[in-house]
Formats: C-alpha cells, structure tokens, sequence
C-alpha cells in the first residue's frame, strides 16, 4: 500500500481502513461546520447534527444524495406536520417528542414500503443506523421549534442540510481521501484553523447582508 | 471594495459581540440576574430603580392548589419567570361584570379562570423557559399605556432598549408592538424598532421586523421620526444604575413608561440583538471602542459622555463637507510616548491654550521620566530665568534626552520654563503628532489639554 506509514500501521492493527478514513475525516467536517457557523453565518443546528447527517449520507451511498435528501426532507416534513397536529393538545415535553418520533419512524416505514412497491430496491435495502441518525434529527428538530418557533427550525433544518450535503461531497472527495491518508498530519491543521475562527471577530458574511442597507449610510 | 470593508468596521457582529463584549464583561452573577425576572426585579427595587410591582407568584403545584383565585384584580400581566423573547406573558386588562372569573384581553376577547390556570401548568412545567426546566409564575401591575404612545402602538406596550457599556449609554431604541408582533415589542417577531438620537432623546431612523426600513407606521401617516420620548434623562440615568448593580458590564436595559409612575425597567438582557443598528442606521462597534477604558465614576458622567458622544445627527453631514471631524469639550485620547508606550485618558479640549501639556505623571508613565529628572535638576536653585537668552537657554538644557524644547510660561512671578517632548496622539480615529509641555496637573480636573496647534482637524462642538 502507497499510504503513510502510520496509517499502514494501523491498518495493521486490525483497524478497518474505512474507519480510519471517516475518522480522520471528522475533524475536517466539524471544521466545515464551525467554519459555516463563524464565517458564513449559516447555523445549523450544531455541531453533532451535520457531522452525524454528513456520515448518514454517506452511508446511503451508492444513491447518499438521492435517498439521504428524500428521507431528511421526509423527517422534516412529518416533524411540521405533528406540530401543527399536536400543538392543542398542551403535552409535556418528552411524550410529545415520543409521539411525534413514533408519527416519523412510521412514515418513515412507510416510504420504505412504498420504495419497495415502485421497485425501487435501493430504497427499501438501505441500513437501519444512518435511518436511525435520520429520524433521532427529530428530537432537535421538535426542541427547535418549540423553543425558537417553526420558522427558525425550519431554515436551521434547511441549513443543517446544505452543509451536511457540502461535508457529503468533501468526504467522497477521491483527493482529500488520498491527501489524508498520505499525509495522515494535516488533519492538525485543523486545529489551527479552528483556533484562528474560535478569535474571529469579524462580520459573517449573511451579517453583510443583513447590514447591507446601513453599509451605504455609514 | 476596501472603502466597503473600512464602513463595515464599525459594525458589531455576533462574533465579536460574543467574543469580546459578552464573554469579558458579563460574568455569571450577571446573567443569572438577567435569566431570573424576579431576582432582577428584587434587585432593582432594592436600589431604588422603578420596577413593575410584583402581585404574587405561584412557585410550584402545591402553591397553585392552594392559591386563593378570588384575589386576583382585575387587571395584571401572568408572566413566566425564565421566559425570554417576551413569550408566554398573558396581559388582562379588566375583569367581566357579571362576577365571574372572566377577564378581558387587549383585543377584546375574554379568557376564563380555566384558560389562565391552564397558562400557569404550562408555566409551571416550563414550557417557555430555556431548555424547558420547571419555572415560577408571577402576576405583576400591568403597566398603562402612556397617551404620547398611543396612536403608535399595537395593543402591548412599547419599551425603550438602551445598550449600556462602560457606564455609559451608547445606543438605544424605541420598540414599539405591531399586528405582525401580536402586541409584543419584539423586532424578530415584527415589532418596529425606532433608532433614538442619544442627546436629546428624539427618534431617527425605523425599522420593522428584521430589517425593512420605513418611515410611517404601516397602514397611518403618522411619521416615526422626531417623536420625542418623555423622561429620557431618567431613562438614561436608570440604565446606567441599572448596569452598576447587575454588574452587567455590556448590558441591554429594556424599560417602558407607565402612564401614572414614569418609566420602570421592565428586564435586563445580557445578550442584546444586534438589531438597533439597523434601527440606528449605525454601528455599535465604533461607539462601543471609543467608551471603553473611560474611567466614568459617577452616573452622571457616564450620561453625560454618552448623550456628548452619541447625540447630533447633523454633525456628521458638518464633517462630511468642512473634512474635519466635530468633537466636543472633552474627548477621549490615546496618547503614544516613547517605545511606543501607549495610556488612555480623558482630555479638556481647550481652544485657548497654544500647545498641548501633559501632567507630570503622565508624562513618566510614556518614557519621560528620565527627561523630567535632568530638566529638574538643570533649573534647581533657578527659580527666575528672565535673563536667559536663546543661546543661554540652548546651552543650559542641551544634553537632556528626548528634550523636544522649551515653553517660556510667563507668569507674575517672572518667566519659567517647561520641558516640551514629542509624542502622538490618536483622537477620534485621527493620529496627530504634537509637542506636548509637560507640567504637573494633578489637582486639576483632567490630565491632558489639548491646545490649537494641534487642533486644526477638527471643529470643537462646545455642546457635545
């Protein structure tokens, strides 16, 4: 193998070198996302949810984009709609999330099903533990709303899933790949980077925008 | 493009708000007074700052069984002690007639006993506080619309936010309650929030909800600027105080004005939006630079130095035509000594001296000690030096480091002279070189004058 040495001697260890990879890999996607949060403006919610949707996604693969976007939308969309079913209804915290967890992961069979019915085999064959990361988004999705409202929710749902579809596509990058199992040390560099966006102080770039009308009059 | 990225430096963004005004200046003793309404309520009191008077509070569901429903009165506002966002107030403003446990809401609807004990378990179970910990009810006064208001507002009441930093108000705006905000005053929800000159305490500029500028209240032809707002002294007194004993260090004071008591501080935040610059038309930051490390020891001052600084919309339109930058009486100036030896301080602005002098001790404190010592010890036992010449003068002080030259200070008593050294200074954003006397002003009222020579960039409003 052309790899690093350290990697080839981890490999040797037993480690699976896929597990490797996404290892290494994590720091640089919670760099992106950090990056997205301090420079960009983009929120999302956290840190955790995209890092996790990013690895969802590409476990999905071959069809991760595809089938990922469809199944995160689908949460989203049931999430919504068991508000507005239970917004009357004045439950307690965790039950209400129970219930509305129940309300996706049935749909959630159901879609597959009905993938199944259409012949779409990639659908109904994909694994449970990147559906299960899928459908736990409710809980943070469901917190959101009910702190911040359905709006903020919905666009930090959105967020969330434009920067875990930019990790997805840095991930199952062939280059960064090689990159990082060649030279196994960059992945340090991230520390720097984060050390240097942890004292940024500057505008994000949606606050430009957001400050675009008084930019003029300053 | 560079001229674009020069403007927007003087724009606070939650990066460096976060960063270098919320994390240094407010510590947790702080924010736990901001997080609790009535802490921060017996707080305030306790100092003497007008608060919304507390009714009663229901802690827990043994308190809410045995709570006497018959002494409610007839108007109040239900309030969720670790609210925020102003979510989850309930506002009555009369009781029904027929002696029922009916009361009336700000539109007209009515609300039975049913639907607020109903309001107060989801309190209680913490529905709308952060993280949904259990939290306490609390009924307080509910606050009467002022008349002057009226015509502006939607149901709720307007309140008045005023960032204070430093001791020392550096922006503020009015809010008032919209359709779109459902009555409360708050701009994410739609609310309008009018920018306030700080001097005088009349509005500027407006916006509703995130961002949209606007001139009218929508749907009227009543005009949001020039209105101006009662008791603004006293707000701005109130908020400082209101800072002092929260130990808030960058504070956001929300206050309203009730009709009958005059303005009351309705909640302290310790994250304020970043919205007021908008409603402003300007940015936080610059004006947040330019008071920090002021040492403002009273109320009064910091008053004072906020209305001076942050007040006059002409004066900006003044320095845009003369190029001169308007500054008042007293400024703050970073004065740079030797090595690069940097103090800030407060200088008297004084058109009718010549040159800049500096006091004794400030003047060891940037490098000059040494200068100070030799000069003293060439003048010792020349008490009178009228009968010097130029050339004597010249030969008596030659050999002394960083001596720029001499200030021939005429007096009664004769002439004197003063050590003049060089040094820069940066005020208002401009870095002017000058040669400073150096003199010992200790029991005067500021440290530093600065004197015509080095006053030719500016224009010296004397109301600021």
């Amino acid at each position: 193998m052309p790899y690093h040495p350290l990697i080839t001697f981890i490999v040797a260890q037993g480690v699976p070198l896929q597990t490797v990879t996404l290892l290494l890999m994590l720091p640089i996607i919670a760099t992106l996302v950090a990056f997205f949060r301090q420079v960009i403006g983009i929120k999302a919610f956290g840190i955790y949810t995209p890092s996790l949707i990013t690895f969802a996604l590409i476990a999905f693969d071959p069809n991760g984009i595809k089938y990922g976007i469809a199944i995160f939308v689908s949460v989203i969309l049931v999430g919504m709609i068991s508000r507005l079913a239970l917004k009357h209804s004045r439950l307690l915290y965790l039950p209400r999330v129970a219930i509305t967890l129940s309300i996706v992961s049935l749909s959630i069979l159901g879609i597959l099903v009905l993938g199944g019915h259409q012949q779409r085999t990639g659908l109904a064959s994909i694994s449970i533990f990147p559906l299960l990361i899928m459908i736990t988004l409710t809980e943070k999705f469901v917190a959101t709303q009910i702190e911040k409202g359905s709006r903020v929710a919905f666009i930090l749902a959105i967020e969330t899933l434009i920067i875990s579809v930019i990790g997805y596509y840095l991930v199952s990058w062939n280059a960064l790949e090689t990159l990082l199992l060649n030279f196994p040390w960059i992945v340090l560099v991230t520390f720097l980077i984060n050390f240097s966006l942890g004292k940024w102080t500057g505008l994000r770039v949606t606050e430009y925008f957001r400050f675009r009308k008084i930019l003029r009059h300053l | 493009m560079f001229n674009f990225f020069k403007k927007s430096g003087s724009l606070l963004g939650m990066n460096a708000r976060n960063l270098q005004y919320i994390r240094p200046s407010n510590r947790k003793r702080g924010r736990e007074i901001s997080d609790n309404k009535l802490l921060c309520k017996r707080i305030l009191k306790k100092n003497n700052l007008g608060v919304p008077a507390l009714i009663t509070r229901v802690r827990n569901y043994e308190e809410f069984e045995t709570f006497d429903w018959a002494s409610l009165p007839n108007s109040f506002a239900l309030k969720p002690n670790r609210g925020f966002g102003g979510d989850g107030i309930l506002v009555v403003y009369g009781r029904k007639k027929n002696g029922d446990f009916t009361w009336i809401k700000a539109d007209g609807s009515s609300i039975t006993l049913e639907d607020i004990k109903n309001h107060i378990r989801n309190i209680l179970d913490g529905s709308f506080s952060l993280a949904n910990t259990p939290d306490i009810a609390f009924f307080e006064e509910r606050l009467k619309l002022l008349k002057l208001f009226k015509p502006y507002t939607y149901k709720g009441i307007p309140d008045i936010r005023v960032i204070v930093y430093n001791h020392v108000p550096v922006m503020a705006m009015l809010r008032l309650p919209t359709r779109a905000s459902d009555g409360k005053a708050n701009l994410q929800q739609g609310a309008i929030g009018v920018g306030i000159d700080l001097a005088t305490g009349t509005t500027t500029t407006a916006i509703i909800g995130k961002g949209h500028f606007i001139e009218y209240v929508p749907g009227t032809r009543l005009i949001l600027s020039g209105i101006k707002i009662p008791y603004w002294k006293e707000i701005l007194r109130m908020s400082i105080t209101a800072q002092q004993v929260s130990k808030l260090g960058f504070l956001g004071a929300d206050i309203a004005i009730d009709r009958e008591r005059g303005p009351v501080i309705l909640e302290l935040n310790s994250r304020p939006g970043l919205s007021i610059q908008l409603a402003n038309s300007s940015g936080l930051k610059r004006r947040l630079e330019r008071v920090s490390g002021l040492n403002i020891k009273t109320v009064e001052r910091g008053m004072r130095v906020g209305m001076n600084l942050f007040g006059g919309e002409i004066e900006e339109e003044i320095e845009e035509i003369s190029g001169q930058r308007v500054i008042g009486s007293v400024e703050k100036v970073k004065l740079i000594g030797k090595d690069g030896k940097e103090i800030e301080v407060e200088a008297k602005i004084d058109t009718g001296a010549d040159s800049t002098s500096i006091d004794t001790e400030i003047a060891k404190q940037l490098g000059f000690s040494e200068t100070l010592r030799i000069f003293n010890e060439k003048i010792s036992g020349k008490n009178i030096l009228d009968d010097l010449s130029k050339e004597e003068r010249e030969s008596l002080f030659s050999n002394i480091p960083d001596l720029a030259d001499t200030a021939k200070i005429k007096s009664s008593h004769g002439v004197s002279y003063r050590p003049m050294i060089e040094l820069k200074f940066i005020m208002d954003t401009l870095t002017i070189p000058a040669k400073a006397s150096i003199i010992d002003r200790s029991s005067l009222e500021y440290p530093v004058i600065i004197g015509r020579k080095n006053l030719r960039k500016f224009l010296v409003d004397v109301t600021k």
